[in-house]
Parts: structure tokens; C-alpha cells; sequence
């Protein structure tokens, strides 16, 4: 299927008065459709249920992990004092910042009339999604009784108890479950006219009867592309706060505390900046091997690619500056604790981790600038996995480097995480990874409405929009 | 009695059923309960408990402890009661007060009545409940047989002891041989008497692996009697330890401390001046204000020095002028405050050191005017022909030559502690019939025929005397729990009297003391006060002999030395498996679970080794392997390694290897010698190559140079030390240490309508002594994590105490103190970050955690600067839920609630204390007076460092120690405003040894020049 050929074209170039189409090859919206419907129809392929295997047993292993840490007590993990925030905080804060770019994708760009969008949206809120799942896993199982995890949230109770609103790790709890709910119902909304189509194709009884059930009934009258097309605008309209809001408050929990390298007020927008760079390295790096897997290569073009790095240098450098900012505050401020931190992030017991950071963040990014790399898939992937990298080190640097040397030097310590640990943020991979093979199995990975919409209409005439 | 029916049970033991049966139905604690029994079996157990049942019928009348029918007047069931008792160490006598709540001791105190401690207390008494309900302590009769141990009960043995002593009664007791374990109880002493007359030819051993042998010869050197010094550190002005922890392992320790420290107010009269010279870091090293590290075989050559000067100053020359080194420096200054303050002044040596330097430094004392004023000599009631090692020796050859056929070894664990070269362990084997009372089934206990099960302190009656020879009386507080027996109650056994009454034992050696109108109330007012009032030893007044002319001994050369100490966490050994002590850091090493070799900086970097490599320590071709700590300050080419760990048989807690139970440390005993028991130099040191992870409880890692330095700077800001000239010119000058713009709150403060709680803790006066760290721990069902969750500092300590090291020089530096517990903050910023408001502030101001309604977010322990939030990362009670140490649990305070896995907990300033005083006073409509309300840290605390009551009372201690010009708050400048305040620490050094600027501490380069009178300035 889909052997749609064309003469190939170079995507990345300009042509002076003539716009570089979204989709490459001779594809009208019938191809387009056979394209992405293919992987849901065609017999599946050994790869993916090894893929799959593999996946699943790192997940099962976490959950398994899971299980044994509930048995036995948080002190499974290398959490310590004064590290008492260890591996599954930087866990959290590294997939919840993953969970930017599908949304920063659909709801912002969606809003920027950044037309490209709809190659990559439907996968990267995909990854969203499945990013909040592995980043929601963790602060529940990190509290040292988590069968009382509930109490978290605002519900009416027997001991007329609210919780304390003046914590941040509340606004959390608020912010991760509303980014949470707005962006699985974002997603889920924009894909309702593809499980329609996905429907109408379906031979199997079970497919007609689940994709049927999913797609609500979608007939593809006017009135239900109007509807839809008014609702989509606000849900994006709605989720681009919250794109912002998400990781502001999560870096609140550090922000508002009075440890020394985490009381800085540059967190909220550097958090932010982070997020989508980590989120973007993430989409890349799912996205160029899929898209070679999958057969897509025309619907997501190395234009596609070449903008994403873009963002990618751009949030990068943001990232790079809010880390010389911090390190000017800290030696402009005066205050001997926190200038002391930096110091201590940078050439103390943990420095190995700050320059792995630096390197992978500020430097690795910077490639970008030569478009040979910008443009060549493979560099695209290597420097994303580098910044996935660097990312976590972020959080293992804010997080952990912060906490073992504060105040009181008395307590002062040294981390070292236990092998589960180690095996829980693999099994978070296993988690994310079975969720996203399932879902290009079994769902559209692209979104074929939107697709279509920014292609020439048929009759050859490209005068859209 | 039925003699056919004994003898029909005699016929039983021989058969291997019954002997099962035995163990199985009547260990006391039965360790195993009989599951899926076959009928014909039940039928087997019944028998043989309804056979048994009569055996209980016909035992004497016997002293019970029991439940009473009716209620005693003024009794509340949960209502704590207290009671006096005392525990004994190396034969001197702590007085104790022990809360019992419905019968149950939970906690001890010190005895206010008692002269010695005044209410304060040691470690080791702090953890003697512990031991009271340890599960591993022996819990019955034990026989050993060829090497199969069978238990048995009392009967078996008082049949056994028949057979033996008759046989010993007839040729007057030639082969009976008694090792004991020192006492200075004066039943004890009649029972000996007695044992004397019933078995002529029958020795008495004392040994104690702590032994003031060397005092006892000293002062016979000097002044041809052996006495005992005692001395008064409140009149002292300058008090010179010459490898002596006056302050601390001394047994008038607690004494001391409080007189020293009620010299060291820098506002209350003048301050006296404290010398150590010392191999080890002591206490007393570190309390001191000027320290000069030295081997102990150079603390000879320093005395010689030392008497050289002073006796040149005497005789009106003008003394040399001191050399640049920094010894000459302090002995220059020592000789001269030493002269200057003649009859006000004292010098004291070390029980390790010899005689002959012992008895120079009494003649030192006479020639200064010291003798009357504040040295004071009394009898030695504890004084034995034999030294302790010599008895050992003795002992063991006489075994050896087959003389000894009967053994009794009263207390104590010979077979642990026995030095090197005395071979105990093979000779114990030799002894026909060898007996062991004592608490544990320990090593000794394994090679001995029979093991009798010793009463805890706790269960017994017993007499003894304190240091200064106040007479101090026990009772039991509860019914022995494992079939115990003191150590009165077996010798009274051994002469013959079957079934002795402790109580009258005591209460008739006691009664020459007591008031012989009255002695019936007398002795009901000892029993109740635990101390008898001015029963202390009458003063003597020996004048020194003439002693051979010092010898300016040249230091010796480079040579290693090796010290041997008691250890101040698990004392001899016999600690060793309280999980409290074990876990108890060092106060200078910060080493739990553990003993090494400690090293100074230099000596270390000569040899090549460092913190954590083990080493083969060598001494006369004995060798033994350890790790090492560098330990700034610790004598150069001096190693000390503490005694009391490498327990093979100490239980599950301190290391038992028939239960493959790995020893907690090493023994070191092996490289003691009956001729170097405390030091001995020719130490050779090899390398293995072996690394080793020492638990400790601070820099938990290697600190680098970015960290050292850093410290450097900031811990003069969180321990503010001043020299007295300095506060003399500036006493507010801790107050200028930083600063900070005005504090501004987001919040309207609380206000207090009723008292408002608050501490303070005067560094000036805090040793680092630990003892209010364990009676915190005891007071607070704080868990014992073990040495894996120390090594993760995962250690619980509600109250620990931080060190720092000042000074630029590694080789002697100063050492700075801190308890650091929760300071209850009034913004509290733990309080602000809790999710679910578990931690709150009350209307008194406290800092509460809720227990119940915590998550274990962790959250407030990140956000808590002090990081004094403890996390229960598992269930670290779970040991009170094993069905075989259950007992364990009865050690628990009902007060204080059991803290679950996954919660958060933290000091609480002893508010179970708080609100049982609430409720006194508000029952009785009166007011709480000042001081009423002790929190378990301020009542072990031996140099009232610590006070704490209501802030809003003017006129209260703590409110006055917070109006202190010395007082601040460590991190004030985070606007938290912490309800604990410290009282900077104040150093009275001599003035030609005083530092113009004290090591940085300052504030930062931010300050402004016309801030503050110039006199503060400290940059």
C-alpha cells in the first residue's frame, strides 16, 4: 500500500512565490486516508508484538516494583536526609515536561495557524497523554503511605479535613489533573472524524463495534463539522493556558520552598522553556523512527522535522540562559546559601551530573544551527536522545544536588539511588513505550481530517486558507 | 519435702523426651509454641504439666512481686509511679529514678536526691530499660554437657551446687575460686565475709576490664595509703586533665559537668579555665579551652615539663621564656595560671596512666595548695590487693595447674574481656565445675558448665555506693522477667542458704548506716529516696611521701602507640546489644555500630592510609584488623581504638555468631596485655587494602575542598563562639553575626493568650556528651534503624548533636557543639508545605505533626533548614511485632505514640510532658510553675545547658536565657523565627595562647562598617 510516488522534493527550501506543500508525493485524500488507516488493517507485524513484549515487560516490572514498594516501604528507593526527594520527583518532573509538546503543538500552534501542526499533532498529544500517565504514577507511589493518597485531593470527608492550600505540591496535584483531563479530552475530541473513518473501513465485528462506539456517532454532516470545529477552538483556546500553567506550578513546589537552588523566582518560565524543549526532543525522537516505520514519511516531511528542531534551539538557548541566570542571581543576591549552591551544583560532589546537563542542554542543541544536521534525520534523532538526557539531569541536578547540601552542614549527604530506582524509571519507559505502540496499532496516528484540510484541493488548485 | 518425688523426676531428666519436653514447656519463654501436636504427644505435655503443677506446689514461701488485690491508696492505675534504684559500673553506683507506668519501668531519670547527679544521667542508665526488656537476655537455668546445652531450673542447680560445694566445704574451699565482677555493695561484702569463714581456702577474683588499678598504686606511691581523690570543680579556676575525661568517663562525670558548667557563665562570676592533654579526643578534650594533643606514653614527659615550670615559678625564678611551639606555649600558660591560682586550681590524670605518674601529680596538687581546697581524699573502699589483670592471671595459671576445681564467675564476661595474653577462653574449659551468673548467655556463659540467669538491675534489691561513697539502694521494680537471680541472692546460695531473702540481705547490711532508733523508717525513707543523705566518705588528709626526683623523660620518638579505651557507647562490651548505644554516634567520630582505629590527620597521611581503608593493627605479633577514621585532633602517631565491640555472643542486636549474627566491630581486647592494659606503644600498622563503609551520622561522604570550605565559613554563623575578652568588650556580639534587612511576615502571627513554649541551650556550657540524645530516644519510642539505614543516614534521632571542627589546623583544631533538634518554629516553614496539614501550629506555639493525618509527602522535611524531621522510610518497629521479641515492646513509652511507616516525625518538645503537667496544674487551679515542666533532654542533661518553659514568663529561666545578650537563633535571618534559642559559646582562653580573631567568624563582606560599635568586627 501507499506507494504513492512522486518526484521526491526538498521540503526545507523556500521557493520564492510558491509554497512548499505539507504533503510530499502524488497523495490525494483518498492515499492519504489508505496511508494512515493502513496500520490499523494490515496484518501486524512480528516487529511490533516483539516491541510490544519488550514494553510491556519493562512495565509489568514497574508495576511488579510497584507492588513490592507498597509492601515494603519507600525506603526501597535511595531517598535519604537530606535527600528526601530523590529519583521519583525527578521522574515526575522529567515525564510531566515530556507532556508539554502535544499540547503546545494542538492548542498553541493550532491557535498560531501554524498549518504544519497537523502532521505531528495527533502523535505528539498522544505522547502527551501517555507522558502525564508515567509522570502521575510517581507522586502518588511517592508518598510514604499511599493508601491514604487521596487525602490530596479536596473531597468532603467524616474529619471535616481540607487539605492545606497553601502548599504547592496541592496547586500540583490541581494543575497535573486538570492538564491532565483537558488534554486526554483534547485529544480524544480531535480524534473523533478519524475513528469515524477508521469505523467505515473496518471488516471486523469488534473494530466496527469500538471504533464505533468512540466515534460517537460521527456522520460527517456540516452540522457536525461545525460543531466540532467550534469546539476544538475552544478546547484549544482552553489547554494553551494550561500549557503554560502545568509546569509553572510544578516548578512552584521548588520555587516556593526556601531551599537554597530552589527558592529562585526565574523557575516558573524556565520550567516552562524546559518543558517544551524535553517535549519536542521527545516527539522527535518517537517521530523519526516511526514515521520511517510507518510508512508516513510523506505526511510528516523533513520540513516537519526541520521546524521542530527550530523550536528545539530556540527553548534550548532559553534553557542555557536561565542556567547562567541562576548563577548570576546567586552571586548578585549575596545570599552566602544560595550562592553557595550554584557553586556547589557546578564544581561539588555532583558536578559530573551538572555538566552531562549543561552539555546535553545547552550545547548539544546548538547543532541545530547547521542545517545539514537540522535536516538529516538521524543527527535530528542522536541530539534529541541528548537532550532527553540532559533533561532528566535537569531535575536530578534542581532536585537532588539542592537537597544534599542546604543549610546545616551536619547534614549534609550524598544520594546514591538503589537498583529499583534504576529499574522504576526503566519500567516508566516500558509504560510509555507499550502505550505508544498500542496506539499507533490500533489509532490514528495522524490526523487525516486536518491533514487533508491543508492539502490542495482535488482539481489541483492549492488556494486553501 | 517428698524426697522419693524428686527423686522419681531425677530419673525423668536422664530421658531425652522429657528433656525436650522441658525445654519446649518451661523455657520461660518458651521459644516455640507446640504446633500440630499428636494426641499421644498432649498426652506426653499434659502429663508432664500436671506432674509439674504439683513441683510448683511445694516450693518455700518465696518474696513475690504481684499485682495488687486492691488498689493501694493514691494509686491511679495509668498513672506513672517513680521509684529510686541505682546501676552499678566498675563497682561506683549512678542513683536512678525509673517511671514505671502500672508496673512496667519505662523510663529512668537521674535521682535529684542524689548528690552525684543531681537528676541528670548517663547513656548507659538511659538505656537500661532497653536491657530490661531485651528478648536476647538469658531467660532460664542452662547446663552445659558436652557441648549440648540443656535447660534446667533453679532446683537442678541448688542440687547441683550441693554435690560441689560439700565437696568443697570439706577441704575448706582449696579449690573454689569466685571471679567477680567489681562491687562496692555491702551485702555483697558480707556475703564474701561469710564465704570467707564457711570456705577458708577458697579466692576471691575481682576484675573489671575498666580498672582504676593505676589510681589505687598511685596514690599508694604517693602517700603510702590507697585513697581516692575527689574533686570540687566548682572552686576550681584552672583545671588541667591530663589524659583524663573528667567531664565524662570519669565515674563523678555527671558531677564534674554540672560544677564546670556552673563556672562557664560568662555573666555569673569568673570563668575557669580547662586544660587537656590527651592522646584521644575526649569530652573533656573538647569542652576544653585549650587542648594539646599527646601520645599517652608522652603525657609523662608533659608532666615533667609541666612540674619543671611550676616548680621554677614556685621558687620565684622568672620562668623561661616559652618556646614557639605550640606545646611550650600551653604549658607556659598552664604552669603560670596553675601558680597564679594556687589553692584554686586542680590537676587530674588518667586512670590509664601509671603510677608513678599518678602519685607525682598528687604530690603536683599538695605542692600547689590544691590538697583541702578543691582535691579532697577519702578512703578507697574499692581498693583489692590484686590488680585486675593480675587477679585475671592469677586465676587462669591456677587453673591451668589444675588447682582450681570449682568456678564461680559472679557478673562481668571475663571470657570477652580478658587481655590477650591471659588465656582465659582455653583454661575455663579446664575448670570440673565452672558457674556463670549473668544477664546474657554470653561467651563467658558458653564455656561455663552451668549459666544462671542474672537479675536485671531493675529486678533486684541491692546496695551500693556512688564515687563520692553515698549509699544508694535498689528495688525491683518489676518481678524478674527470665527467672533471675542477683548476685547477693547467689552468694547467700553459695553459703549455704537456700533460699535467700535479697531484701533482708540488703536491709541488714545497710542497717549499720541507718539511724539504729529508727531503723524500720529509715530504711522505708533509703528505699524511697534511693540515697542516703551525707553517707558520703569521710575525708582523709594523706600528706605525699617523698618521691624520687622526676625524671625529664625525652618524648619518645616516632613510634605508634596504641590506646585502648571503654568505649562511651556500649561501655566493656556489656551494652553491646542495646540498640540504643549501638546507635548512639560518637560524639566526636560520629561513628555508630562500629569501633576503628583513630587516627590523626598527619599519621594518617605518613602511613598512607585514610578514612575507611582497613588496616592490620600489630602489636607484639597479635594482630587484628580494623578501619580507619581520621579524626582531626587525635594525637599524632597515637591510634585508640575503643573496647566493648566484637561481641561473638552478645545477642541479636550486638552480634551472636551461633546465630549468624555478624559481631558489631571488633575485639580489641585480643591486643591488650596484662602489662599494657591501657596503652601500649610499638603499635606496627599494616595496610590490606580492604575498604570499609564506617555508619556514620555526619559527612556521611567525603567532604571536598568546595564543601570544606564553605563549612569554614558558615559555621562560625551557626555556632557563635567568642573568647571572654571579646564578650567582655561586646557581650551582644552573637547578635551582629548576621545580618538582615527587618523581617516582614506575609501572615498575621499568632498571638499567645496562655504560655507560649520555648528552649534554649547554652553552647557554653554543652559538652556533646549524648546523653540527652538517648533520653530523648528512650523518652520518645524513637526506633534504632540499624547500621544499613545509618550508612543511607536514615538514622531517627529526634536530637542529635552536630560537631564542627574550627581552626585551621587539621592536626589541632577546635571543636564546635550544637543539639540540633526541631525549633519549633513561629513561621514554621514545614508547616506552609504540608499537603494535607499535618504539621500545624498550636495555640502555644508548638510545632506539632500529626501523626495520623500524615502521608509521607516529605515535603516539610525538605523545606525544614534545620533537617531535624525524621522519616520512618519503613516500618523500623516491626522488630516489637516479631512474636519471638515481643517482650521488646513493653520498653515503649504509652505516652507517645508509635510512629507508623511513611510518616514523618520530629521533636516535640516533649509535649506528653507538656500536657501531663497541663493537667496537674489545671486539676489543682494553679499555675505551672517555672520549671515544673522538665523535658527529657533538659533532665539527662548532667551541665544544665538546657532550659525550657514559658517564654511569655518574664521571669522564667528560658525566658531569661532568650533576654541573654548571648542568646540567638541559628538561620534567623530566614525569617522563620525559631522558638529555640542558643547562648553563644564562650572560651576563656589564656591570654598568650588567645587567637586576636576567632577563625572567620563573621559576617560576610555584606556588612557595613557603621552598623555596629568597631569592637564587633570579626572579619
Amino acid at each position: 500500500m501507499a506507494s504513492v510516488t512522486a518526484e521526491p522534493i526538498d521540503t526545507t527550501i523556500e521557493v520564492p512565490g510558491k509554497r512548499t506543500p505539507l504533503v510530499t508525493g502524488a497523495h490525494d485524500y483518498g492515499t492519504v486516508t489508505d496511508a494512515v488507516c493502513r496500520l490499523a488493517e494490515c496484518k501486524t507485524p512480528t516487529a511490533w508484538y516483539v516491541a510490544l513484549g519488550i514494553s510491556a515487560s519493562l512495565m509489568g516490572m514497574l508495576f511488579g516494583l510497584i507492588g513490592y514498594l507498597i509492601i515494603t516501604g519507600v525506603g526501597v528507593w535511595g531517598n535519604r536526609s537530606p535527600v528526601f526527594w530523590g529519583w521519583p520527583i525527578v521522574n515526575f518532573v522529567f515525564w510531566v515536561g515530556i507532556g508539554h509538546a502535544g499540547t503546545l503543538i494542538s492548542a498553541i500552534l493550532f491557535l498560531f495557524r501554524q498549518d504544519w501542526r497537523t502532521g505531528i499533532n495527533r502523535a505528539a498529544e498522544a505522547m502527551t497523554i501517555f507522558a502525564v500517565i508515567c509522570a502521575g504514577v510517581f507522586p502518588g507511589i511517592h508518598i510514604g503511605r499511599v493508601w491514604l493518597a487521596y487525602w490530596l485531593f479536596p473531597i468532603p470527608n467524616q474529619m471535616a479535613m481540607w487539605p492545606n492550600f497553601r502548599s504547592p505540591l496541592l496547586w500540583d496535584v490541581f494543575a497535573v489533573s486538570t492538564y491532565a483531563t483537558v488534554s486526554l479530552l483534547f485529544w480524544y475530541m480531535g480524534m473523533i472524524p478519524d475513528l469515524a473513518t477508521l469505523r467505515d473501513r473496518a471488516t471486523g465485528k469488534i473494530q466496527q463495534f469500538a471504533y464505533g462506539l468512540f466515534s460517537l456517532g460521527w456522520n460527517g454532516s456540516s452540522r457536525h463539522w461545525h460543531r466540532y470545529e467550534r469546539a476544538y477552538l475552544l478546547l484549544a483556546a482552553l489547554a494553551a493556558p494550561l500549557v503554560l500553567s502545568v509546569h509553572t506550578i510544578v516548578s512552584f513546589d521548588f520555587a516556593v520552598s526556601q531551599l537554597p537552588g530552589w527558592h529562585t523566582t526565574i523557575f516558573p518560565p524556565y520550567f516552562v522553556a524546559g518543558a517544551v524543549f524535553s517535549g519536542f526532543a521527545m516527539v522527535l525522537t518517537l517521530m523519526i523512527p516511526a514515521r520511517k516505520i510507518c510508512g508516513i514519511e510523506d505526511l510528516l516531511t523533513d520540513r516537519h522535522l526541520e521546524n521542530m528542531t527550530k523550536v528545539i534551539i530556540a527553548t534550548g538557548t532559553m534553557v542555557g540562559y536561565a542556567y547562567a541566570m541562576e548563577f548570576f542571581i546567586a552571586w548578585y543576591g549575596g545570599n552566602r546559601y544560595e550562592t553557595f549552591a550554584f557553586i556547589n551544583r557546578a564544581f561539588g560532589p555532583y558536578a559530573w551530573a551538572y555538566w552531562i546537563m549543561v552539555s546535553c542542554n545547552v550545547i548539544s542543541p546548538q547543532l541545530f544551527w547547521i542545517k545539514k544536521i537540522r535536516t538529516t534525520p538521524w543527527m535530528i534523532f542522536v541530539v534529541c536522545v541528548f537532550v532527553n538526557i540532559g533533561m532528566w539531569f535537569e531535575r536530578f541536578v534542581i532536585t537532588v544536588t539542592s537537597l544534599s547540601r542546604d543549610f546545616l552542614p551536619s547534614s549534609w549527604g550524598y544520594f546514591r539511588p538503589t537498583i529499583i530506582d534504576v529499574l522504576m524509571l526503566i519500567g516508566s519507559f516500558g509504560l510509555f513505550m507499550t502505550l505508544f505502540l498500542l496506539f499507533c496499532k490500533f489509532l490514528p496516528m495522524v490526523a487525516m481530517a486536518e491533514v487533508k484540510s491543508v492539502m490542495p484541493r482535488p482539481g489541483g488548485q492549492s488556494d486553501h486558507h | 519435702m517428698d524426697k522419693k518425688y524428686w527423686r522419681s523426676l531425677n530419673e525423668l531428666h536422664s530421658t531425652p523426651g522429657f528433656e525436650e519436653i522441658l525445654h519446649r514447656e518451661f523455657p520461660v519463654a518458651a521459644s516455640e509454641y507446640p504446633e500440630g501436636v499428636s494426641r499421644r504427644r498432649w498426652m506426653q505435655l499434659m502429663g508432664a504439666s500436671v506432674a509439674l503443677a504439683g513441683v510448683s506446689g511445694c516450693r518455700w514461701e518465696d518474696e513475690k512481686i504481684s499485682p495488687s488485690v486492691s488498689r493501694p491508696e493514691g494509686r491511679i492505675p495509668g498513672v506513672p509511679q517513680k521509684y529510686a534504684t541505682f546501676m552499678e559500673l566498675g563497682g561506683l553506683a549512678e542513683s536512678l529514678l525509673v517511671t514505671c507506668y502500672d508496673g512496667r519501668p519505662i523510663k529512668v531519670e537521674g535521682n535529684p536526691d542524689s548528690p552525684q547527679n543531681q537528676g541528670s544521667s548517663t547513656v548507659f542508665a538511659q538505656s537500661e530499660t532497653l536491657s530490661l526488656y531485651d528478648p536476647d537476655r538469658a531467660v532460664g537455668v542452662v547446663e552445659r554437657k558436652e557441648g549440648t546445652r540443656y535447660a534446667r531450673d533453679w532446683q537442678a542447680f541448688l542440687d547441683y551446687a550441693d554435690t560441689v560445694l560439700g565437696q568443697a566445704r570439706q577441704d575448706g574451699g582449696a579449690k573454689l575460686r569466685v571471679l567477680a565482677d567489681v562491687s562496692s555493695s555491702a551485702t555483697r561484702r558480707n556475703l564474701q565475709e561469710k564465704f570467707a569463714a564457711l570456705y577458708p581456702q577458697a579466692r576471691w577474683y575481682d576484675y573489671t576490664a575498666n580498672s582504676r588499678d593505676n589510681i589505687y598504686a598511685g596514690s599508694k606511691l604517693a602517700f603510702g595509703e590507697v585513697v581516692r581523690p575527689h574533686f570540687d570543680l566548682s572552686k576550681a579556676n584552672i583545671v588541667v586533665c591530663l589524659d583524663e575525661d573528667l567531664l565524662s568517663e570519669h565515674s563523678a562525670g555527671m558531677l564534674h559537668t554540672r560544677e564546670w558548667a556552673a563556672r562557664r557563665d560568662p555573666a555569673a562570676g569568673e570563668m575557669n579555665r580547662m586544660y587537656a592533654v590527651e592522646s584521644r579526643f575526649t569530652t573533656t578534650g573538647l569542652a576544653a579551652d585549650h587542648r594539646l594533643p599527646s601520645r599517652s606514653v608522652d603525657i609523662g614527659f608533659y608532666l615533667a615539663r609541666l612540674e619543671a615550670q611550676v616548680q621554677a615559678r614556685l621558687a620565684g625564678k622568672t620562668p623561661e621564656p616559652a618556646g614557639d611551639e605550640y606545646a611550650d606555649k600551653v604549658l607556659a600558660a598552664m604552669a603560670e595560671d596553675l601558680v597564679a591560682n594556687q589553692g584554686a586550681a586542680l590537676i587530674a590524670i588518667g586512670a590509664n596512666q601509671p603510677a608513678e605518674l599518678q602519685a607525682r601529680v598528687h604530690k603536683l596538687n599538695e605542692q600547689l595548695g590544691n590538697v583541702g581546697k578543691t582535691i579532697r581524699y577519702s578512703k578507697e573502699p574499692l581498693a583489692t590487693d590484686l590488680a585486675a589483670a593480675e587477679a585475671l592471671r592469677k586465676l587462669t595459671d591456677e587453673i591451668q595447674a589444675g588447682s582450681v576445681e570449682t568456678l564461680v564467675i559472679l557478673g562481668g564476661n571475663p571470657a570477652y574481656n580478658a587481655p590477650g595474653d591471659i588465656d582465659l577462653v582455653s583454661a575455663l574449659s579446664k575448670v570440673p565445675h565452672s558457674i556463670h551468673l549473668g544477664e546474657y548467655e554470653d561467651e563467658t556463659s558458653l564455656l561455663c558448665k552451668w549459666h544462671l540467669p542474672k537479675t536485671h538491675p531493675f529486678e533486684q534489691w541491692g546496695d551500693a555506693r556512688s564515687y563520692d561513697g553515698t549509699l544508694c539502694v535498689a528495688q525491683p521494680l518489676i518481678e524478674p522477667l527470665h527467672d533471675g537471680k542477683s548476685e547477693v541472692e547467689l552468694l547467700a546460695i553459695l553459703c549455704g542458704d537456700k533460699h535467700p531473702v535479697a531484701l533482708d540481705l540488703v536491709k541488714e547490711a545497710v542497717k549499720g548506716s541507718l539511724d539504729s532508733m529508727t531503723v524500720n523508717a529509715s530504711w522505708r525513707r533509703l528505699v524511697h529516696d534511693g540515697v542516703l543523705k551525707g553517707s558520703a566518705l569521710e575525708a582523709v588528709s594523706p600528706k605525699v611521701k617523698s618521691l624520687p626526683a622526676a625524671k625529664l623523660t625525652e618524648a619518645a620518638g616516632e613510634e605508634l602507640e596504641l590506646v585502648f579505651y571503654i568505649s562511651p557507647q556500649v561501655y566493656d562490651g556489656r551494652f553491646a546489644n542495646s540498640g540504643w548505644l549501638q546507635e548512639t554516634p560518637d560524639n566526636l567520630t560520629k561513628i555508630t555500630w562500629d569501633n576503628a582505629a583513630i587516627i590523626a590527620p598527619a599519621t594518617a597521611k605518613k602511613l598512607g592510609v585514610e578514612f575507611g581503608s582497613v588496616v592490620k593493627l600489630i602489636l607484639d605479633g597479635k594482630s587484628i584488623e580494623l578501619p580507619v577514621y581520621v579524626l582531626p585532633g587525635q594525637a599524632p602517631n597515637s591510634i585508640s581504638v575503643a573496647l566493648g565491640y566484637g561481641r561473638t555472643a552478645a545477642g541479636l542486636v550486638g552480634g551472636d555468631v551461633a546465630r549468624d549474627v555478624k559481631p558489631v566491630g571488633e575485639n580489641i581486647a585480643a591486643l591488650q596485655s596484662k602489662a599494657a592494659m591501657n596503652f601500649a606503644a610499638g603499635l606496627k600498622l599494616e595496610k590490606t587494602g580492604k575498604e570499609y563503609e564506617l555508619a556514620i551520622t555526619q559527612d556521611h561522604h567525603s567532604i571536598d575542598a568546595v564543601g570544606a570550605g564553605e563549612i569554614h565559613g558558615r559555621v562560625g554563623q551557626l555556632v557563635r563562639e567568642a573568647n571572654l575578652s571579646e564578650y567582655k568588650s561586646h557581650p551582644d556580639f552573637a547578635k551582629h553575626v548576621t545580618h538582615h534587612p527587618p523581617l516582614e511576615s506575609l501572615w498575621e502571627e499568632l498571638s499567645y493568650e496562655g504560655q507560649a513554649w520555648g528552649m534554649s541551650i547554652d553552647l557554653t556550657k554543652c559538652i556533646g556528651c549524648n546523653a540527652c540524645s538517648v533520653a530523648c530516644q528512650a523518652e520518645n519510642n524513637v526506633p534504632v534503624v540499624g547500621r544499613e539505614q545509618v550508612l543511607k543516614s536514615r538514622e531517627m534521632h529526634w536530637l542529635r548533636v552536630d560537631r564542627y571542627f574550627t581552626g585551621d589546623d587539621v592536626d589541632n583544631p577546635g571543636v564546635s557543639i550544637q543539639p540540633m533538634l526541631c525549633q519549633q518554629c513561629e513561621l514554621a516553614p514545614c508547616e506552609q508545605v504540608c499537603p494535607v496539614a499535618a504539621t500545624v501550629h498550636t495555640d502555644e506555639g508548638l510545632n506539632d505533626m500529626v501523626y495520623n493525618r500524615c502521608v509521607g509527602t516529605r515535603y516539610c522535611a525538605n523545606n525544614c533548614p534545620y533537617k531535624v524531621r525524621r522519616f520512618n522510610y519503613f516500618n523500623f518497629n516491626k522488630v516489637y511485632e516479631d512474636p519471638n521479641r515481643k517482650l521488646q515492646a513493653l520498653v515503649l513509652n504509652p505516652e507517645v505514640t508509635v510512629r507508623h511507616r511513611g510518616v514523618m516525625e520530629k521533636c516535640t518538645y516533649c509535649v506528653q510532658r507538656i500536657k501531663a503537667v497541663q493537667i496537674d496544674a489545671k486539676n489543682d487551679q494553679r499555675p505551672i510553675k517555672d520549671g515544673e515542666i522538665v523535658t527529657a533532654c533538659q533532665q539527662a542533661c548532667s551541665a544544665k545547658a538546657i532550659e525550657f518553659g514559658d517564654l511569655k514568663n518574664e521571669k522564667s529561666l528560658v525566658a531569661q536565657a532568650h533576654a541573654s545578650p548571648r542568646s540567638y537563633a541559628v538561620l534567623s535571618e530566614l525569617n522563620i523565627k525559631p522558638r529555640t534559642a542558643y547562648l553563644a559559646r564562650i572560651l576563656n582562653p589564656h591570654p598568650s595562647l588567645a587567637k586576636p580573631d576567632s577563625e572567620g567568624h563573621g559576617h560576610g563582606e555584606a556588612h557595613a562598617e557603621a552598623d555596629h560599635p568597631k569592637t564587633a568586627e570579626k572579619h
